[in-house]
């Protein structure tokens, strides 16, 4: 008789495949991963779908990637990272990568970047341009960030000073 | 017991739809500045094929949310800049801008708003998105809007945009 009681308290196989045998236990695990989830995602990796075509060839339309907000807690930004650069929040970022660095002087000379009057070489930028641009000094905590993909006119291509509360983080992929 | 359980969530079914009404009906500075800034894109928004009674109804809804003296500054990176004054300035250019817009979506992200200590102002910071037909990608622009309380009112007394590079 009490076999037969025990035999009917024991959850189906369904049940246990879908919340295990302890409910209770198996709702705070849910709970507890829901909050690391949200904890990664707010603060740790921010996923992100690049749009547009400013960051070509290295980043491609459409593809998913993550920002890794941590990346300059210990250090500051350094040259050649790509970073996301905020509007006034994080719905709609700038994916652009960091050329020049607080205190540099940046210019633009048939197409070719130059830091204190010293050509930047930039195996990342695939099509050749002829920008010019007028020597420019950045301040402190100021970045010069631009897009990989030059093959616009100067004007066209959204690029320029960032500020150091701007940059969110380093593109992880 | 259970009777006692049942009028106790009750009470808090009550008190929480007390709370919520009481808020709807008197929002605080800062939620009445949200509500209204989602009014203010919906009718900057443009639906496809906005008949010509339609257009000048919406246009002046739009610009009710401004205050007769607004001050619109247009900043944009490559192009000149451009200033906006009071209610008409603002009319006519939106009139204009609505007669060759197909359609157009208007979207306000990540809005704070900051209401002043003395609750007679304030400013909100944002990012706007407008959407054009066929274009896959949306127009982006950070603004920064300034308010001024007039009665029960939040009209929008200047608008800058915000270079996000410069």
């Amino acid at each position: 008789m009490s076999t037969n009681v025990e035999e009917s308290r024991k959850p189906g196989l369904i049940q246990r495949v879908l919340i295990g045998r302890n409910p209770l236990r198996t709702l705070l695990r849910v709970v507890i991963w829901i909050v690391i989830i949200v904890v990664i995602r707010t603060y740790v990796l921010l996923p992100i779908r690049v749009e547009g075509v400013s960051m070509l060839p290295t980043y491609k339309e459409d593809g998913i990637n993550f920002v890794n907000c941590l990346a300059y807690v210990a250090k500051p930004p350094q040259r050649g990272d790509v970073v996301a650069i905020r509007y006034a929040g994080r719905s709609v970022m700038l994916c652009k990568r960091i050329v020049a660095l607080p205190g540099e002087q940046i210019a633009f000379h048939k197409g070719h970047i130059e830091i204190n009057g010293e050509t930047l070489d930039e195996p990342y930028v695939k099509k050749p341009c002829n920008w010019e641009h007028a020597p420019e000094r950045l301040g402190p905590n100021e970045y010069y960030v631009v897009g990989d993909n030059r093959s616009m006119d100067f004007d066209q291509h959204m690029q320029g000073i960032a500020d150091r509360s701007k940059i969110v983080g380093r593109i992880l992929l | 017991m259970r009777v006692w359980l049942v009028r106790l969530v009750l009470l808090g079914v009550i008190a929480a739809a007390g709370i919520w009404a009481w808020h709807w009906l008197f929002p605080s500075p800062e939620q009445a500045i949200r509500n209204e800034l989602k009014q203010v894109a919906a009718a900057a928004s443009v639906a496809p094929n906005e008949g010509q009674l339609a257009r000048l109804a919406n246009t002046q809804k739009l610009v009710g949310f401004f205050s007769p003296d607004v001050q619109i500054n247009v900043d944009l990176p490559g192009r000149a800049s451009q200033s906006f004054s009071g209610r008409d300035e603002l009319q006519q250019a939106a009139l204009g801008a609505r007669s060759f817009l197909g359609s157009l979506k208007v979207r306000f992200l990540d809005v704070s708003v900051i209401v002043a200590p003395d609750r007679q102002s304030a400013e909100a910071h944002l990012t706007a998105t407008a959407t054009l037909p066929g274009e896959k990608l949306p127009e982006v622009q950070e603004l920064r809007l300034h308010f001024r309380k007039v009665d029960r009112a939040w009209p929008i007394d200047r608008v800058d945009t915000v270079k996000t590079l410069r």
